[in-house]
C-alpha cells in the first residue's frame, strides 16, 4: 500500500487513530456487555469470563480489521450501494464462517449455549457452528453499517469544509483583486502633472503629492478593512477629484449632494471611488468640453443609496468592455458583502448620460 | 525642426514645452488640445515633428494620423498605453512615457533629426510616407516601398511587401501628392511604382502589359498612359 504511505499526512494518521479507538472501544463495550451477561445471568466463573471476552474482543477486532483492509484495498467506498452491499455481505459471511472454528479452537464454543437448562444433552457441534456463525454475521454486518455510516458522515463534513474553505479563499482573492485596481493611466498622468507643477506652482505640487500619497495609501490599505465610513471614502474621492482636476482643468465640474445622516454610515471600501473613477474615465475625460459630475448619497426605503451621474460621449467605443469589468467588480463585491440585499444599476438608457446607482442595507 | 504638441492636458503640454526648451534644434510652432484642432493646425503649420498623445477626448492620436493628408514624423507620448503603441506594426515611430525622461527625449530626437533634415526640403512637394490604419493594425508606409496603388471603390489598396492594407481615401486625392518621377497612373484604377517594374510587354492596340516585382496582378497601361510611360522611362 504505497499510496497509503505516501498519503500518510498528519490528518490521515489522525483518522487511523480514531479508527483504532473506535475499534477497541466498540469491541470493548461489546465484550464487556457479554461479560456482564455471562457473570450475572450465567454465573460463569470470573477467570473464564475474562478469557472469553478478551478472545471475543480480539476476534472481533481482527475480523473487522480484515474487513476494513478488504474494503480499503479494493476501494469499495467508491462503489455504488447496489454493488457494495453484496460484496460486503459476502465478505462478512466468509469471515463469520471463520469465527466459529476460531472460537472452537480455543475451546470456547460452549458459553453461548451455556444458558441451556442443565440436563439437556450438550449442543451438537453443527448447531454451535450455525449459532456462532449467525451471531458473528450479524455483528460484522452491524459493524459494516456503522463503518460506512461514519465514513460517509466524515466525507460529507470534509466536502463541506473544503467547499467553505475554497469559497472563502476565492472571496478573499477576489476582494484583493477587485480592490487593487488603481488605474495606472491615472497614476502616471497624475505624476506627469506633478512634474509640471513643480516648475510652475511649487505649492500646488506639494499638495498634489500629499493627495496622491493619501490616495495611494488608502488604496493599498483597503485590503485590511471591508467597510469604511462614507465620510472617509468621500475625503479620498475629493483627493482623487482634485488630482483629476489638475489635468482636466475646467472640463471637470463636481456637484455633491450628501445627506448629513449618511456620513457616518459605512460603505464597502473603494466602492464610491471606483464609480467616480469610471464616470471620469469613460465619461468626462472623453468629452472635449468635459461636464458635470454629480455625487449623491441618501437614504431611501431604509437603504443607503449612492449615485454617480455624468455625461458621456454619444458614440460608445471599445471602452464598453472596460466599463463592464469595473461594474462587474463593484457588483460582485456588493454581493459578497450583502448578498441579495444590495443592488447595482448602471443606467445608460439616455444617449449622452450615465447614472450608476448602488443600494444596500444601512451599516452604522 | 518645426514641432507641434498634441495633448489634451494643458499641464502636460507645458511640461513637454519646458523639456524641449533645452533642444535648440526644435522649435515649437503650435499646440493642440484635441485632434480636430490638431488636424487643421498641422495642415497650416506643416510641422516636421509631432508629439502626439494617444488618449484624447474626441478621438485618439491614431485617429488623427489616419485623418492627415501629410503625416509628419511622430513621437507618441503616453502615460500608460505603450503596449498600444507597440502592438502596432510600427516603423519610423517612437514613443515616450509620461512623465517624460529628458534622456529618453534626447535619444528620440537624435533618432529623428537626420531623417527629418533630409525630408525637410522636399516636404511640401511630394508625399514621403502614409499613415495607414486597417482594422486594428497601423503602419507608417514609406511610399517608395509601395509597388502598386489600386482603387477599390472610394478606397485605395496598397501593395506593400507582403501586406495589402486599405487606405481610407480615394485614389484621385492621393495621385496629386505622389512623386511623379516615381509613380505612374497606369489606368483609371491603378498607379504603379516604376521602380518595381519587372517586365513590360506590348499588347494589342498599343497597350502595355506590366509585371511587377514581389507579386501582384498584371497591370495594363492604357494607350494614352503608355505614351507618357515611354516618355518617362526613356528620360
Amino acid at each position: 500500500m504505497t499510496s497509503a504511505i505516501a498519503n500518510a499526512s498528519p490528518r490521515r494518521q489522525q483518522w487511523r487513530r480514531a479508527y483504532w479507538l473506535c475499534q477497541l472501544g466498540g469491541w470493548g463495550v461489546y465484550a464487556l456487555a457479554q461479560a456482564v451477561a455471562a457473570t450475572v445471568v450465567d454465573h460463569m466463573p470470573w477467570p473464564r469470563t475474562i478469557l472469553e471476552v478478551t478472545l471475543i474482543a480480539a476476534i472481533g477486532v481482527g475480523l473487522s480489521h480484515v474487513l476494513d483492509l478488504v474494503i480499503r484495498r479494493n476501494d469499495w467506498r467508491q462503489l455504488r450501494l447496489s454493488a457494495r452491499v453484496p460484496r460486503v455481505v459476502g465478505v462478512c459471511a466468509v469471515l463469520s464462517l471463520c469465527a466459529a472454528p476460531m472460537m472452537s479452537i480455543f475451546g470456547l464454543a460452549s458459553w453461548q449455549t451455556a444458558e441451556m437448562p442443565a440436563g439437556l444433552p450438550a449442543p451438537q457441534p453443527l448447531t454451535v457452528f450455525v449459532v456462532q456463525g449467525t451471531n458473528w454475521m450479524f455483528l460484522l454486518l452491524f459493524w459494516s453499517t456503522l463503518y460506512f455510516g461514519l465514513l460517509s458522515i466524515r466525507d460529507r463534513q470534509l466536502a463541506a469544509l473544503r467547499e467553505s474553505e475554497l469559497a472563502r479563499a476565492l472571496q478573499f482573492a477576489e476582494l484583493r483583486l477587485l480592490k487593487s485596481q488603481l488605474n495606472p493611466h491615472f497614476l502616471f498622468n497624475a505624476l506627469n502633472s506633478v512634474r509640471a507643477l513643480i516648475a510652475e506652482e511649487p505649492a500646488r505640487a506639494q499638495s498634489a503629492v500629499t493627495q496622491l500619497a493619501r490616495l495611494l495609501r488608502y488604496t493599498l490599505s483597503s485590503g485590511q478593512e471591508e467597510l469604511v465610513t462614507l465620510e472617509h471614502e468621500l475625503a479620498i474621492v475629493d483627493d482623487y477629484l482634485e488630482l483629476e482636476a489638475l489635468r482636466l482643468g475646467e472640463r471637470l465640474r463636481v456637484e455633491r449632494d450628501i445627506a448629513s445622516q449618511t456620513r457616518t454610515l459605512r460603505i464597502p471600501v473603494m466602492l464610491l471611488q471606483i464609480l467616480v473613477e469610471n464616470a471620469i474615465k469613460h465619461g468626462i475625460a472623453e468629452l472635449p468640453a468635459g461636464g458635470l459630475l454629480r455625487i449623491y448619497a441618501g437614504i431611501r426605503d431604509g437603504d443607503l443609496v449612492l449615485e454617480v451621474e455624468n455625461p458621456r460621449p454619444e458614440r460608445r467605443q471599445v471602452t464598453a468592455s472596460h466599463e463592464s469589468i469595473g461594474v462587474n467588480n463593484a457588483h460582485k463585491r456588493l454581493q459578497l458583502l450583502f448578498g441579495p440585499g444590495a443592488t447595482f444599476d448602471l443606467d445608460l438608457s439616455r444617449p449622452v448620460w450615465a447614472l450608476a446607482r448602488v443600494k444596500f442595507p444601512l451599516v452604522p | 525642426m518645426k514641432a507641434m504638441i498634441v495633448d489634451d492636458e494643458a499641464l502636460a503640454r507645458r511640461e513637454l514645452r519646458r523639456l524641449l526648451a533645452k533642444f535648440d534644434g526644435v522649435e515649437i510652432v503650435g499646440e493642440a488640445a484635441n485632434i480636430a484642432e490638431a488636424a487643421t493646425m498641422i495642415e497650416s503649420l506643416a510641422p516636421d515633428l509631432l508629439f502626439l498623445d494617444i488618449q484624447m477626448p474626441g478621438g485618439s492620436g491614431f485617429d488623427l494620423l489616419s485623418r492627415l493628408e501629410h503625416v509628419p514624423r511622430v513621437i507618441f507620448t503616453t502615460a500608460y498605453d505603450q503596449h498600444a503603441v507597440r502592438a502596432f506594426e510600427v516603423n519610423a515611430l517612437d514613443y515616450l512615457l509620461k512623465p517624460i525622461e529628458p534622456e529618453r527625449l534626447a535619444a528620440a530626437l537624435a533618432r529623428i533629426e537626420p531623417a527629418g533634415a533630409l525630408a525637410l526640403p522636399q516636404r511640401a512637394a511630394v508625399l514621403e510616407q502614409l499613415f495607414v490604419r486597417d482594422g486594428q493594425r497601423c503602419w507608417f508606409v514609406p511610399l517608395k516601398e509601395v509597388r502598386l496603388l489600386s482603387a477599390e471603390n472610394n478606397y485605395v489598396r496598397l501593395w506593400w511587401g507582403k501586406l495589402h492594407p486599405l487606405l481610407g481615401r480615394p485614389l484621385s486625392t492621393l495621385e496629386q501628392r505622389l512623386d511623379p518621377k516615381r509613380f505612374l497612373r497606369a489606368n483609371r484604377a491603378q498607379i504603379i511604382n516604376l521602380e518595381f517594374i519587372e517586365s513590360v510587354e506590348l499588347g494589342i492596340n498599343g497597350r502595355l502589359h506590366v509585371q511587377l516585382r514581389d507579386g501582384g496582378p498584371e497591370i495594363e497601361i492604357s494607350r494614352r498612359q503608355a505614351r507618357l510611360f515611354r516618355m518617362q522611362t526613356s528620360v
